[in-house]
């Protein structure tokens, strides 16, 4: 029976998380998907294992990759117990963080001016419709010259394509806010910070939550292909080094790391948009979104 | 009136001669023509007319949300708006209670009530809660003061609306058909917690609706407007003595106020639909 006597104040970040693990556990979505998960692993087992099929024969299969990874002594030096796997990791996970806070300082700001002002829209709209067709990977060379590192390029690459979308979304996020909410502001007699930090900011929140969903995607996408190109750490650097250095194994285990890191950091932005937006959660878990 | 309304000092709403021409593309739309209202202090006026005549046009013009193409607007004998500034300043003297509502959603309803008084700087953000709280408990809103108005349903955030704008203790109340789309029986009981707010916090309240059972049923005067584009038509005295409540909705007296209201109003709706003019804000 669960407790429905009228609480007067918010539930608490804790229990707030012990309900949804709860509710999650006991969720058959939960269980379908590890089934799906499982149904995949196995036709990858079949195809380049089991009974393996023209094209898919040069794959390493699953077990191939996951006695490599786990191995304590592993073939070509990379596994869970290996530090450089971790340096690896680490050498990402570090860049596509900077390159998302770089991307979040400047877009969000950015994308609130234009989404407010009429002018500075009309100004800098053109700019960035002009600059946001071009692939990441055509500044590559760009990049190289103007900061002569190799840690600077890749991170700039990175932010380059969240930064886009972070802009775009938070002016679209502006743009969204009911008018009568900034009227009713006015009516309240708020002055003009007012108005920013308690009208457009919150009304601009689901918008820019949405595109810092995609730009983390966009982001390990790009840190990727630039790693591929320069830079003497990082995952992307280590497939196109395991290629070279013919370690098939290591590229499926990378590719495989890439998925659950970048599936962990979407999950991420969704709790803290979660815990931001409050509101917005509570009102949908009522018509049971 | 009851002995507060009386002492009622402030909030006398005087619009002269307003016209409002939209021109969205070169052809002018006349959507005010010449309209004169004059509100006494702490009176419950209604401004009754068929949908989209351009009683929310009237409305935005006291609030300040556009400007007027002539005529002048007088609140308390101080000019609002007139030929030579048209469009008046919003200020909290004024308070707008929104057709489709404008809680702000990331807010909780205690928030919401007391984000005017913190940012005009009227009160501490102490001082401004336990006034909320007064003010909520007062409309039977306390329980759910912590709920966030997409939690709650839109009678309640209506009634929570109200008080966000009655805690300002401003001098007039902007009503925009705020029970519109609401099923009967809940608007009824809308009502009778719209005039009981009223008799604890006596304030000018210019009301707008096409309902006109409920222009009756509230107010102590209802100003029926003409079809586009709108001007008075005749202001009507409701004569039925407060406190009302849903008994006077069956009493004889009630049906033939309806009766005389309904009779000036009807006419004016059939020209409208008649017209099939697109709806104005």
């Amino acid at each position: 029976m669960p407790d429905i006597s009228p609480s007067l104040s918010n539930p608490s970040l804790l229990s707030r998380f012990w309900f949804h693990t709860r509710r999650n556990i006991s969720n058959p979505h939960l269980y379908l998907g590890l089934l799906g998960i499982a149904c995949f692993g196995f036709l990858y087992y079949l195809f380049t294992e089991g009974w393996p099929l023209p094209r898919f024969e040069k794959l390493p299969g699953p077990v191939a990759v996951f006695t490599e990874w786990f191995s304590p002594d592993p073939m070509w030096g990379i596994s869970i117990y290996s530090e450089e796997y971790y340096q690896h990791i680490w050498a990402s996970v570090r860049r596509v963080g900077i390159a998302l806070l770089i991307a979040t300082g400047l877009g969000v700001p950015l994308g609130l001016l234009m989404g407010w002002s009429k002018v500075f829209k009309d100004y800098s709209f053109p700019v960035l419709e002009l600059l946001r067709p071009i692939p990441v990977l055509a500044w590559v060379p760009l990049a190289i010259l103007m900061f002569n590192d190799t840690e600077t390029p890749v991170i700039f690459l990175a932010t380059l394509a969240s930064f886009y979308i972070t802009v775009l979304n938070t002016m679209l996020g502006v743009e969204s806010i009911n008018p009568n909410f900034i009227r009713a502001a006015a009516c309240l007699g708020s002055k003009p910070h007012h108005l920013f930090l308690h009208v457009i900011l919150p009304g601009a929140l689901p918008f820019i939550f949405t595109g810092l969903q995609i730009s983390v995607g966009i982001s390990w996408f790009s840190l990727v292909a630039a790693e591929m190109v320069s830079g003497q750490y990082g995952l992307g650097y280590l497939i196109l080094n395991s290629y070279t250095s013919v370690t098939y194994e290591t590229i499926v285990i990378i590719m495989m790391t890439l998925g659950l890191v970048g599936y962990a950091s979407s999950a991420l932005v969704r709790f803290v948009g979660r815990q931001l937006m409050q509101w917005q959660a509570r009102a949908l878990a009522l018509e049971n979104r | 009136m009851n002995a507060a309304q009386q002492k009622l000092q402030q909030g006398a709403l005087s619009i002269q001669d307003v016209s409002k021409i939209y021109d969205p593309d070169g052809t002018a739309v006349e959507a005010l023509s010449h309209c004169s209202l004059e509100i006494a202090a702490g009176e419950i006026y209604m401004v009754l007319g068929p949908s989209g005549c351009g009683k929310t046009t009237l409305l935005n013009a006291v609030a300040g949300f556009h400007p007027v193409s002539s005529g002048r607007i007088l609140l308390d004998g101080e000019v609002l708006c007139n030929d030579k500034t048209p469009q008046a300043q919003q200020n909290s003297d004024r308070m707008v209670v929104f057709q489709n509502g404008a809680l702000f959603p990331w807010k909780t309803l205690l928030d919401n009530v007391s984000y005017g008084p913190i940012v005009q700087k009227r009160l501490s953000p102490k001082e401004a809660r336990e006034k909320a709280e007064a003010l909520l408990r007062e409309a039977g809103l306390i329980d759910i003061s912590h709920k966030y108005p997409g939690e709650i349903s839109s009678g309640m955030a209506r009634r929570a609306e109200i008080v966000r704008a009655l805690i300002n203790e401003p001098k007039v109340l902007l009503l925009d058909e705020p029970y519109r789309a609401m099923d009967a029986l809940t608007k009824a009981i809308m009502h009778e917690n719209l005039l009981k707010m009223y008799e604890l916090n006596p304030v000018t309240i210019f009301f707008i609706t096409h309902d006109l059972e409920e222009a009756v049923f509230l107010g102590h005067k209802v100003a029926i407007m003409t079809t586009r584009p709108a001007t008075v038509k005749e202001v009507i005295p409701i004569d039925l003595p407060y406190p009302r409540d849903h008994r006077v909705l069956s009493s004889e007296p009630f049906r033939l106020q309806v009766q005389r209201v309904k009779a000036s109003v009807r006419s004016e709706a059939e020209k409208a639909f008649a017209a099939g003019e697109k709806e104005l804000a």
